[in-house]
């Protein structure tokens, strides 16, 4: 094939790619230069959208505190999906599949039903208040387990762990059997084993799927709103916001590639650590 | 050999993952119970039970119109990115291709970037082009974001497929084309259909992008959310049970193709 047949080509298969997902990001960076005056976009390029993010503490104190709760999110997926996974794997095969299965299908259930039931089990008339009202261990129904960061803790921690499950178990099981004889042989207790030849290798694939669900903690907007309330606003939030009341899209766009850019450091983090210590 | 140590670990790591499931289908289980019978000081009224809820759905024009709105920006959305995906393998197994790293950037971008991100992107090229909110962006939306999952699935088929056969097809006076056809294609086939089946399921339940790219229209995420505001109802209750049946069932179905021919290497 000639070298102009072969970029004929190279185009083709990139035109669509490029006009749907590069041009698209690189209208939202443009934006995030223009400003708003009366209810227009004026298309002057100015860094007063990055300005006010780093003036007002109202957004970077939000993006901190965001930062912070998908921080504890990650951490309790990593204290529930690590003995888990590690129970999943320590299984007869015939088992193992059956039950990631079981922990995997949830995430194809729909999200919004998934917040919905999450309301529906929290909420002033939910199913836990009758539970704990109907057993005599509350007087009335609270409204202490909704409208909180704890809500919101618990939601996206159960939206998310079966991401942090996967790429656990996946790096457990790819632990040769060979070692592990080989360092029960050499009289190693299970404890040791575990500490000295598991769990180094399984660390990589951990590290990565925390990270995983830090990002998509992060870019939730809905959940905060569903079940955050008022005390739930994050910095999802944030963004979402000057695309409705607030009405300033380029702002919002600056916001975005800020989000845009915190995710990337994680995602590339999380490739460099999982590539580190890869057999 | 196991430790006492070790078996407590495994009971309790054990007991841990029984808890974690309950509630990870307290949503299941929860929306099916409450879409029958009714609740009442946490008494569960079994003499109210009844499947009217779902009856009624079916006199639900708005669910009807989401529902028809969400099927076909999933026929649109996924059968567009599967020949796209195909494409786009296909080009980056062919020898002496170049732009592979730019390509596989660009279709993972989607994938893994924050939803509101590829959300906003697409909304403000669209407003930029003048183009308005309407099934054709939503699908556009939802076209991008499955593209990696098909990109991935294909490829990772097309790289275990033998050049020999390719070969050998060249050798009996086959044009690129009948390789294709009668080759590549058939080989290609069981991938194409879990990756479709896939990129269906995340389509059916795609929602933080969708909300940028919709404007008035309402897909059934969009339209479940629209009524979780207003309240809790049996009706909400019935349509849900009935969206994660659906989900479910596609998911099991994917599982299902996967047993066998191989783990997907995501």
């Amino acid at each position: 094939m000639s070298r102009a047949a072969r970029g004929l080509l190279f185009g083709a298969v990139a035109l669509l790619p490029v006009s749907l997902v590069l041009v698209p990001l690189g209208a939202f960076l443009l934006n995030s230069f223009y400003r708003v005056e009366s209810n227009q976009i004026v298309r002057d390029l100015s860094l007063a959208n990055y300005a006010a993010f780093f003036d007002n503490a109202a957004y970077w104190g939000v993006l901190l505190q965001t930062l912070w709760l998908c921080g504890r999110v990650s951490l309790i997926c990593l204290l529930l999906a690590f003995p888990i996974a590690w129970f999943v794997w320590r299984q007869p095969l015939s088992r193992r599949y059956l039950l990631l299965l079981l922990i995997v299908l949830p995430l194809f259930m729909s999200y919004i039903v998934k917040l919905y039931a999450m309301r529906s089990i929290l909420g002033l008339n939910g199913l836990l208040n009758q539970m704990l009202t109907g057993l005599g261990i509350l007087e009335r129904p609270t409204t202490a387990l909704l409208y909180n960061q704890t809500a919101i803790l618990a939601t996206l921690a159960v939206l998310f762990l079966p991401f942090v499950v996967l790429p656990v178990f996946l790096s457990l099981e790819r632990v040769p059997a060979s070692l592990l004889q080989a360092s029960a042989d050499l009289g190693a207790s299970p404890l040791v084993t575990f500490r000295h030849v598991v769990l180094p290798l399984a660390l990589p694939g951990t590290v990565a799927g925390v990270l995983f669900a830090f990002v998509l903690a992060l870019g939730d907007y809905i959940t905060p709103q569903m079940v955050g309330g008022t005390s739930g606003f994050t910095y999802g939030r944030v963004i979402w916001s000057q695309f409705g009341l607030a009405y300033n899209w380029p702002l919002g766009a600056a916001l975005g590639v800020i989000l845009f850019l915190v995710c990337g450091a994680v995602i590339a983090l999380a490739g460099a650590v999982s590539r580190r210590r890869r057999v | 050999m196991t430790t006492r140590g070790e078996r407590l670990a495994m009971f309790a790591s054990g007991l841990l993952l029984g808890a974690v499931l309950l509630v990870l289908y307290a949503p299941v289980a929860v929306g099916a119970l409450f879409s029958v019978v009714r609740l009442q000081r946490g008494q569960i009224l079994w003499d109210t039970a009844s499947v009217q809820a779902y009856v009624h759905l079916l006199d639900n024009a708005d669910i009807l119109t989401a529902l028809g709105t969400t099927a076909l920006v999933a026929a649109v959305a996924v059968s567009a990115a599967t020949v796209m995906a195909l494409a786009l393998a296909l080009y980056v197994q062919s020898e002496g291709a170049f732009g592979r790293g730019f390509l596989e950037l660009l279709v993972y971008l989607p994938f893994v970037m924050p939803p509101i991100v590829t959300g906003l992107s697409l909304l403000l090229f669209f407003s930029g082009l003048g183009l308005a909110r309407d099934i054709a962006t939503i699908s556009i939306g939802h076209g991008v974001f499955v593209l990696a999952i098909l990109y991935r699935t294909i490829l990772v088929r097309l790289q275990s497929l033998p050049p020999s056969l390719a070969e050998a097809s060249a050798d009996l006076g086959a044009t690129l084309g009948q390789t294709f056809r009668y080759v590549t294609l058939p080989y290609l086939r069981s991938a194409l259909v879990t990756g479709a089946l896939l990129a269906l399921t995340l389509s059916f339940d795609e929602t933080l992008i969708t909300v940028f790219l919709a404007g008035d229209r309402m897909t059934l995420p969009l339209r479940l959310w629209a009524m979780m505001r207003v309240g809790f109802t049996p009706e909400i209750n019935a349509l849900i049970t009935l969206v994660i049946l659906a989900s479910i069932g596609l998911a099991v179905g994917v599982a299902a193709r996967l047993r066998g021919a191989g783990r997907l290497n995501v």
